[in-house]
């Protein structure tokens, strides 16, 4: 009915060994809200960044209006109409909020000075046009993370924008905000501005778009109209066959109980909360797995850290490993006490990049690998390729660069490299986020063997499905909060969501 | 199966590239100099070559292990001259006799020499905690050291020689005892090896590599990376120590305003001509060694090729081998495939590395006989001629790609 005014043909990306994109093929109709769904790692960030010339190097075609056209960087994008809200903002937090809308193209006056009154006026009608009652001379850092947000649709309608594209806005943002932005998408539809919307939040994708496309692997699954489907058919989609078919076999009984947490609270200090998390207690037997679900920001990266010692305030209340307290206050001492934690960003906290594959996997455990004051190279390969055959990671040898693996393949070296100091307690923390299907399944097998050898693991998921199939039990936190505690015979993902929405401060 | 895979390591190793262009450097020097030092006076022009490379190659370890683990230390030339002047001060204050007759007894030379190692560990130690405690970039922390040792070390001289700003060194035994070529050489070697093996065999070693490439990771893996800094910062200090005591006996006296200046730099060129990277995590101790034998030979080289005075131009040899050293080290990076002219920059450098070619040929050979004023603007032409045929190049290859893209 309505002419495309985006069109994506064969669009592929790969990362390294990665397919990031494969072949999608999709039109957005003029003026519409076309939610992009999938899981963590199914593209939808590559492809955005992609059609905002984010990434320049690309397989397929990328048409607007329906010419061809080949970004070679966000400022081309720009000038096709096209505005990017990252889910991780990019604003210059120490320059006011008019200098940040106007960042790179700053109005002149005569003398070629810089207008700064006019673009402070501009960008505070903007911000008002939003519902932002920020004062534009305000530094972007000071902003609460929602206004920030503001201040980036601000940019965009500065810029024109035809087409806006929105990377999970809501992740980050309290209820009233949420609604504010609902009122602001409405607004810009108003004006006839295209959104393309990404979210895994099928509430918000049913409340918003005309359109669903959804995603899997780096694939395109299906285009819907919003009307004619339903959320179970859009979760089905996302999810695919495949998680369904995972058998992971027999469970063996639970053990002793290994860990337990009493009202375990971390403050914040300068926030308006005031504590990352409040009063979390619960406990972990031999060869159990506690999920932990809930929001980003809820607290699950923070609880572990707590745990593990590595948080930067020592956190309040009582954690007891067998029966004795213990109150890590850096990650060798709870290394020491039987624990070992494998961290959300692998990139940035789990991989050393100038180091092989077998000095990646035998790092936390080299003491025990010396023979007199040396490391014996011996006894290394010993070990590390011990961790290449248990977890069968697939390298070119311990020599290859840990770079040259996939994203799965370096999780499992992480992983092997705190098995190597054989931990009582394994701490997971969204341990398949950037994994293929592929690599993920395997996963789950991995921690359903060691929890069978008696290990005792903590996982958290961004992921219901995953939280779901790999837990014994569930823990649902929500803005630091513990809301539930679930046994895996009455956990449903309805009741995991309902609790890890719960909120506290609407009221208050 | 490995052994391929052993020497395409060997071939590609930043070691071995410099002892390559190590060679290509004597051979050409013995080549060029009119006096043909290297061939007449082997002993004497090595002596002097490896005098240098073990002044600078003690300090310069400290450095590259500050480096590889992930920090910078920008004071080591102040902790060298202050140590000096330590070491005088030292001395001075436990044979104050002896020191007068130039007859200074033993025990108060090991008890100095062991009090200046002290102080040296004392510095490093300071580094540490305001890096670590107070939370300063190791560029700032060591600034401050930078520029306050030096000072202090400038008030401490006068208090003990009655008001001059500078010590003496009296005991000429002594003197030529410690700075003995051989003796320091043995000594550095030593040094070296335990090094080496900290670095490249032991679990700390490691662990200092690891905090390097991944500080926050390190921590996350149970590493006390607090304590791996002080092993750190100490070992720079200490040995900057080392050398204010062997400088001390080869300069003959301790100045402590002058001694020593821009020393730091010196050592931070040498780790990275050896292959550290300054983003931490990479290096080696014999790369870092050969850096900086390479370096002091290069310097040396151009001594003797352009003659007398040629001292002034150590800094711009410094300067030039560094960016070439890293322009050509670069991970990952094909030199064919780089754009180094591209754009409006790109263009603009061309004239004004052409005229830095031809200023400096006409200094350098501006005092040989062969010499004519033409040459310099022939070198300039060359260069400029080169580096236009290289853009128009890069230009041409950059359009074929893009095109094979689109089409």
């Amino acid at each position: 009915m309505t002419e495309s005014i985006v069109s994506m043909q064969g669009i592929g990306k790969r990362f390294a060994a990665v397919k990031a994109l494969d072949g999608v093929t999709f039109d957005v109709p003029k003026g519409s809200l076309v939610s992009i769904c999938g899981e963590n790692g199914a593209g939808k960030s590559t492809l955005m960044k992609i059609l905002s010339g984010v990434i320049t190097d690309y397989d397929g075609t990328l048409s607007v209006d329906g010419q061809a056209v080949r970004f070679s960087g966000t400022r081309d994008a720009e000038h096709a109409g096209i505005s990017i809200i990252h889910q991780e903002l990019n604003l210059v937090e120490q320059l006011s909020v008019a200098a940040n809308v106007f960042l790179g193209r700053e109005k002149r006056s005569a003398w070629l000075m810089r207008d700064d009154r006019s673009m402070l006026e501009e960008a505070g009608r903007l911000l008002k046009e939003l519902e932002c009652n920020v004062p534009a001379s305000a530094l972007a850092g000071s902003l609460r993370v929602g206004d920030q947000q503001l201040v980036e649709i601000a940019k965009a309608l500065s810029l024109n924008s035809r087409i806006l594209v929105m990377d999970e806005p809501t992740s980050a943002l309290t209820e009233s905000e949420v609604e504010r932005l609902y009122r602001v998408i409405a607004k810009l539809r108003e004006r006839g501005t295209t959104i393309l919307y990404i979210s895994h939040k099928m509430e918000e994708v049913f409340h918003l778009s005309n359109q669903i496309v959804v995603l899997r692997d780096g694939r395109f699954i299906a285009q819907l109209d919003t009307e004619k489907t339903n959320p179970q058919e859009v979760t089905r989609l996302m999810v695919g066959r495949e998680l369904e078919s995972i058998e992971l076999g027999e469970r063996t009984a639970q053990g002793k109980k290994l860990l337990a947490v009493e009202k375990l609270s971390l403050a914040w200090p300068g926030h308006a909360r005031g504590f990352r998390l409040k009063d979390i207690s619960f406990d972990l037997h031999e060869g159990e797995v506690l999920g932990i679900a809930g929001l980003m920001g809820a607290g699950r990266t923070e609880l572990l850290e707590c745990l593990f010692g590595a948080s930067v305030l020592a956190p309040t209340g009582r954690i007891v490993l067998e029966g004795k307290e213990i109150r890590p206050s850096h990650p060798a001492e709870a290394l020491e006490a039987g624990m070992a934690l494998v961290t959300e960003d692998r990139k940035r906290l789990g991989i050393f990049t100038a180091m092989n594959v077998g000095k990646n996997i035998s790092l936390c455990e080299l003491v025990s690998m010396r023979s007199g004051p040396a490391v014996s190279n011996r006894k290394e390969q010993i070990a590390s390729n011990s961790m290449v055959d248990k977890l069968l990671i697939k390298t070119a040898g311990l020599q290859a660069a840990i770079t040259s693996l996939s994203g799965g393949n370096q999780q499992k070296c992480i992983i092997g490299r705190w098995l190597l100091t054989k931990p009582k307690i394994l701490l997971l923390d969204d341990p398949t986020r950037g994994v293929d299907v592929g690599a993920k399944a395997e996963l789950y097998r991995i921690i359903r063997q060691l929890c069978n050898e008696g290990l005792g693991v903590i996982v958290t998921s961004s992921e219901l499905p995953e939280v779901l199939t790999l837990s014994d039990r569930i823990m649902v936190l929500s803005e630091g909060r513990q809301t539930a505690l679930f046994s895996r015979q009455e956990a449903t993902q309805e009741k995991i969501l309902e609790a890890a929405t719960r909120g506290f401060f609407t009221g208050s | 199966m490995s052994s391929p895979n052993l020497l395409s390591r060997l071939w590609s190793s930043v070691e071995l590239k410099l002892i390559l262009a190590w060679l290509f450097v004597v051979v050409g020097t013995a080549l060029l100099d009119s006096n043909h030092t290297y061939w007449t006076d082997a002993s004497g022009a090595s002596q002097l070559i490896i005098r240098r490379t073990v002044l600078l190659g003690f300090f310069a370890l400290g450095s590259a292990i500050i480096i590889i683990s992930g920090g910078i230390d920008l004071s080591s030339g102040s902790v060298i001259a202050l140590s000096a002047t330590v070491f005088g001060a030292f001395m001075i204050l436990l044979d104050p006799e002896g020191f007068r007759n130039g007859q200074i007894s033993r025990v108060a030379v090991a008890a100095a020499i062991a009090g200046t190692l002290l102080v040296g560990g004392m510095i490093g130690t300071l580094h540490a905690w305001l890096i670590t405690r107070i939370g300063l970039p190791p560029f700032i922390a060591t600034l401050a050291t930078l520029v306050g040792l030096r000072s202090f070390g400038r008030g401490l001289a006068p208090t003990l020689t009655g008001g001059k700003s500078q010590i003496d060194f009296t005991d000429t035994a002594l003197r030529n005892a410690i700075k003995d070529v051989p003796t320091i050489t043995v000594l550095f070697l030593v040094f070296a090896l335990v090094l080496w093996f900290l670095m490249s065999r032991t679990v700390t070693g490691r662990h200092l590599h690891a905090m390097g490439g991944n500080e926050q990771a390190a921590k996350l893996s149970g590493i006390r990376t607090d304590r791996l800094k002080w092993l750190a910062y100490v070992l720079g200090s200490v040995s900057a120590s080392i050398v204010g005591i062997i400088s001390f006996a080869d300069d003959g006296s301790a100045k402590p305003d002058i001694m020593a200046r821009g020393y730091e730099l010196n050592a931070i060129a040498g780790s990275v001509i050896g292959g550290c990277s300054l983003q931490g995590g990479i290096g080696t101790i014999p790369g870092t060694i050969l850096g900086c034998l390479f370096l002091r030979t290069v310097i040396d080289a151009v001594s003797k090729v352009v003659g007398s005075g040629a001292d002034i131009f150590e800094g711009m040899i410094v300067g030039i081998v560094v960016v070439f050293a890293v322009t050509f080290s670069q991970r990952g990076q094909r030199i064919s495939s780089k754009r180094y002219f591209d754009g409006g920059i790109g263009w603009t450098i061309i004239p004004i590395l052409s005229l830095i070619s031809g200023l400096l040929t006409m200094l350098f050979f501006g005092k040989q006989d062969w010499y004519a004023s033409s040459y310099a603007v022939i070198v300039g032409l060359i260069v400029a001629a080169a580096l236009t045929s290289r853009a128009f190049w890069e230009a041409r290859s950059a359009r074929n790609v893009t095109s094979s893209v689109t089409s």
